[in-house]
C-alpha cells in the first residue's frame, strides 16, 4: 500500500504549501445568500427529475453506516444537513434521530420533531448552516428502495420542504458484499407520471415486501450516489489505511454475517418454491402465446395496426414482470448469495494458508487445490 | 501559540512518563475533526481557526474507546466553553446512541499550551480525566519508505497533577493509541477512500485482500530484517521484541486445533453448498428457457394445434425443476432451519 501512501503524502504536502483552497474542498463552502435566493427560485419545482446526483461526504456516510449497524435488527433514522448545487444534493453531514422501529413507525414522528428542531439550531450556533436536506433510514436485510410508508413520507417532505432527498442505506448487505449498499430517492409528484410507467397505479398492498417495492416503484426514481471528501480527510484516510489493514484480514464477513446469510437462503427456498408452483401454471404459456396471439389476430385482420402493437407491447410487459417475479430473479439471488459466500471464503482460506500451514508443509499442494476451484466458482 | 513562548513550564511531562490508558481511536472522530477543520478553514478563510469539539465513547476502567464527536460551541471571549450547548448536545447524544459517555475533547495545535489547560479545567466537570486529543494540522512528514514513519497527526494526552515546589499543577501525559474499527465502519472508509467506486466484483475484493496481505508481508519483512541484522551483529540487541518475536513465531499455525479446523471445513462446505444450489438454479432455469423455446418450435410445426401436449411438458418439467430444488433443500436440511420449506 505504499503508493496509496505516497499520493497521501503528496497531496498532504501540495494542500500545507497552497495557500487558497484546494479546488477539492470548495465543496464545503456554504453561502447562505446564494442558499436563500435558490431557495426562493425553487427550480426543482417545475422539473420532476431536476435532481440528478446526491454527494455524500464521508464523514456524513460513514456516520450513517455506523449509526444504521448500531440499530441492527431494527430500522433506524436520521436527517442529512447540506445544500442544493446545481442539479446535485450535497449532504455535508447527518445525525441520528431517536426512533427506532419495525416499518410502520420508522417515519418522521412528532416525537422526533423536537430533537429535530433544537438539534439544527444548535448546529448554527457550531457554524454548521447548512439545513435539513434529507433524511436517512436502513432496510437490514431487504435492500435499498421505497416502501409506500417511505414513499409518502417522502413526498409529504417534498411538498413542504423542499429540497429533500431519502436516502436508505442496508446495513447488512453492507457487510455482506464488503461494500456500503446505499440508495438516495426522491418521489415523482402525486400529479405526475413518469414516462416508462404505463399503467401502473397506485394500490396499497402491503403484503411482503416484494409486493410493497412493486406496487410504488413507479413513484420515485433513485440518484446517483458520489462520495466526497475533503483533501485533509484523504490525507487522513490515506494515513489510516496504515493502521486499519489488519482489520481486513482478522474480520469474517461469513462469521459476523451468519444470520443475514442463513435469511438469504431461508428467501431464497420461499422464492424457489414459488417459483415451482407458478411455472407449470403462469409461466407456461407466456413465451409461446405471444407470438400464438399475435398470429391470430393477423389472421383476422380485424384490429387496426396499432392495436396490435398495443397488445404486443402489454404481452411484452407481462412477460417482463413475470421474468422479474420468479425463477430469474431466483438465479439472480442465488447468484448473489454464492458469490458473496465464495468472497468471504476466499479471505478466509487465504487466512488458513498463511497463519496456519508451514511451508515445508506437503499439504501446500492442496492448498492450491483449494484456492483453484474457489477461484473457478468465484 | 504565544503562551507557550512566555510560558516557563511545559505543560506535558517529558515521554519518560507514561500513561498506562489504553486508547483505541475510531476513523470516525478523525475525520469528524477533519472536517470540522475544513469547514471552520473556509468560513474564517484563515488557515488555523479555532477548532473545539467533545469526545464520545466508553470507558472501562483503563480502557477507553473514541468512537464519536461533536462540535462545541464558544462564549464571546473564545476562551469559555459554553456549558449550556454542551450539556444539551450530551444529552441529544445520550438519547441516539446510550451507550456513549463524554470521554474529553479536541482540538487542533501543534502542541498543547498553557491556554488548553485552561480549557481542560472547564470540562472537568463532566469527566474526572477528560482526555484532549489534539490533531496537528501542520506536521511535515519525513518523505521516507520506512514504513513506521508514517503516522497519523495525532496526539492524545491524559490529564494528570503535577506537585513541584509545593504546588499542585495540571499537566498532559502522551497517551499512546490504537486504530480500532467496526466491520461496518471499516467498510464504509474503505469506500469513501475509494471515492465510492469500487463494485462487488472478484477484482475488488482480491484487491483489497491483496493490499492487506501485502501490508503484513512487509511488516514481516521488516522483522525478518532486523532478526538478520541482529545475527549479523549489525544492530542493538532488544530483547523485549525479540521476545515478541519469538512468542509471534510459537503462536503459528493458529488454527491447529481440531474444532477449529472442522469448524472451518463446515463454513467452507456450506459456502461450496450454497455455490451448487446457485448452479442449479441456473440449470433449471436456462432447461425451463429451452422447453419454452422448444415448445414455441413445436406448436408453430403442428400449426395450431391443441395446447394439451404443450401443457403435459411444462408440467414434466416443472416437476423436475421442483425436485431438483427440493433435493438442493434437503441438502442444507441440517441446519434445520430449511426443513420447514420442505
Amino acid at each position: 500500500m505504499a503508493s496509496s501512501s505516497s499520493t497521501a503524502f503528496k497531496t498532504f504536502s501540495l494542500t500545507n504549501d497552497v495557500v487558497e483552497v484546494s479546488p477539492q474542498d470548495e465543496i464545503y463552502r456554504f453561502d447562505p445568500e446564494a442558499n436563500r435566493t435558490l431557495n426562493r427560485e425553487q427550480p426543482w419545482a417545475r422539473d420532476p427529475h431536476y435532481f440528478k446526483v446526491c454527494k455524500i461526504s464521508a464523514v456524513a456516510l460513514i456516520k450513517m453506516v455506523i449509526h444504521a449497524r448500531s440499530g441492527v435488527p431494527h430500522e433506524i433514522m436520521g436527517l442529512m444537513q447540506g445544500k442544493v448545487m446545481d442539479r446535485a444534493l450535497v449532504i455535508v453531514d447527518s445525525f441520528a434521530l431517536p426512533v427506532q422501529g419495525t416499518e410502520t413507525r420508522v417515519n418522521a414522528a412528532n416525537e422526533a420533531n423536537e430533537y429535530m428542531v433544537q438539534y439544527i439550531q444548535g448546529s448554527e450556533r457550531v457554524s454548521r448552516q447548512e439545513n435539513a436536506v434529507g433524511w436517512y433510514h436502513s432496510h437490514p436485510g431487504y435492500g435499498c428502495w421505497l416502501s409506500g410508508i417511505d414513499v409518502n413520507t417522502q413526498m409529504t417532505n417534498q411538498k413542504f420542504q423542499d429540497p429533500f432527498v431519502a436516502v436508505v442505506i442496508d446495513p447488512n448487505r453492507t457487510i455482506s458484499a464488503g461494500k456500503v449498499d446505499i440508495g438516495a430517492f426522491r418521489t415523482y409528484p402525486e400529479s405526475y407520471t413518469p414516462p416508462d410507467a404505463g399503467s401502473s397505479e397506485y394500490q396499497s398492498i402491503p403484503l411482503n415486501k416484494i409486493e410493497d417495492f412493486g406496487v410504488h416503484a413507479n413513484q420515485y426514481y433513485p440518484l446517483e450516489v458520489q462520495v466526497f471528501k475533503s483533501s485533509l480527510d484523504s490525507e487522513l484516510l490515506g494515513l489510516l489505511w496504515n493502521k486499519y489493514w489488519v482489520n481486513t484480514l482478522s474480520q469474517s464477513a461469513l462469521i459476523s454475517n451468519r444470520a443475514y446469510a442463513a435469511s438469504q437462503l431461508a428467501d431464497l427456498a420461499q422464492k424457489l418454491t414459488k417459483a415451482q408452483t407458478a411455472i407449470s401454471s403462469t409461466k407456461a404459456p407466456a413465451p409461446s402465446l405471444k407470438d400464438d396471439k399475435q398470429a391470430r389476430v393477423c389472421h383476422s385482420c380485424q384490429l387496426s395496426c396499432d392495436d396490435i402493437l398495443t397488445v404486443f407491447d402489454i404481452q411484452k410487459e407481462e412477460k417482463k414482470k413475470e421474468d422479474q417475479n420468479q425463477l430469474l430473479k431466483s438465479v439472480r439471488d442465488s447468484d448473489k448469495i454464492a458469490s458473496e459466500g465464495q468472497h468471504g471464503l476466499i479471505a478466509q482460506v487465504l487466512k488458513d494458508v498463511i497463519f496456519s500451514m508451514r511451508p515445508q508443509d506437503a499439504a501446500r499442494s492442496e492448498v492450491s487445490e483449494i484456492m483453484d476451484t474457489t477461484m473457478a466458482i468465484g | 501559540m504565544s503562551a507557550m513562548d512566555t510560558d516557563e513550564l511545559p505543560v506535558v511531562l517529558p515521554p519518560t512518563h507514561t500513561s498506562g490508558l489504553s486508547l483505541s481511536l475510531h476513523p470516525l472522530p478523525i475525520l469528524n475533526i477533519s472536517e470540522h477543520l475544513t469547514r471552520l478553514r473556509l468560513q474564517t478563510n484563515s488557515s488555523l481557526p479555532f477548532a473545539l469539539g467533545a469526545l464520545l465513547g466508553t470507558q472501562n476502567g483503563r480502557e477507553v474507546e473514541i468512537v464519536n464527536t461533536f462540535e462545541l460551541a464558544v462564549g464571546e471571549d473564545g476562551a469559555t466553553v459554553d456549558q449550556a450547548f454542551l450539556i444539551d448536545r450530551k444529552e441529544q447524544y445520550k438519547q441516539v446512541f446510550p451507550s456513549l459517555e463524554f470521554i474529553g475533547w479536541y482540538t487542533v495545535a501543534s502542541r498543547p499550551t498553557a491556554q488548553h489547560i485552561a480549557l481542560h479545567e472547564q470540562f472537568t466537570a463532566y469527566s474526572s480525566t477528560p482526555l484532549l486529543l489534539l490533531l496537528q494540522p501542520s506536521t511535515v512528514f519525513a518523505a521516507s519508505s520506512d514504513l513506521t514513519a508514517q503516522t497519523l497527526p495525532i496526539k492524545a494526552y491524559e490529564p494528570t497533577i503535577e506537585i513541584r515546589d509545593r504546588k499542585t499543577r495540571s499537566v498532559f501525559i502522551e497517551a499512546p493509541f490504537t486504530v480500532e474499527t467496526g466491520e461496518a465502519e471499516r467498510i464504509a472508509v474503505d469506500w469513501a477512500a475509494k471515492g465510492g467506486e469500487g463494485d462487488n466484483s472478484l477484482e475488488s475484493h482480491l484487491n483489497s485482500q491483496r493490499a492487506a496481505v501485502k501490508m503484513l508481508h512487509d511488516r514481516i519483512m521488516l522483522l525478518a530484517k532486523y532478526v538478520t541484522d541482529v545475527l549479523a551483529d549489525q544492530a542493538v540487541k532488544d530483547h523485549a521484541t525479540l521476545r515478541s518475536i519469538s512468542a509471534l513465531i510459537a503462536s503459528l499455525p493458529a488454527s491447529e486445533h481440531r474444532d477449529f479446523r472442522d469448524e472451518f471445513d463446515t463454513e467452507y462446505e456450506d459456502v461450496q453448498l450454497t455455490a451448487y444450489l446457485a448452479t442449479l438454479t441456473k440449470s433449471a432455469s436456462v432447461l425451463n428457457d429451452l422447453v419454452d423455446k422448444h415448445l414455441v418450435l413445436t406448436a408453430t410445426r403442428e400449426d395450431r394445434g391443441p395446447s394439451a401436449p404443450r401443457r403435459r411438458g411444462m408440467g414434466g418439467m416443472g416437476m423436475g425443476m421442483g425436485m431438483m430444488s427440493m433435493g438442493v433443500m434437503g441438502m442444507m436440511g441440517r441446519h434445520g432451519d430449511w426443513d420447514r420449506f420442505h
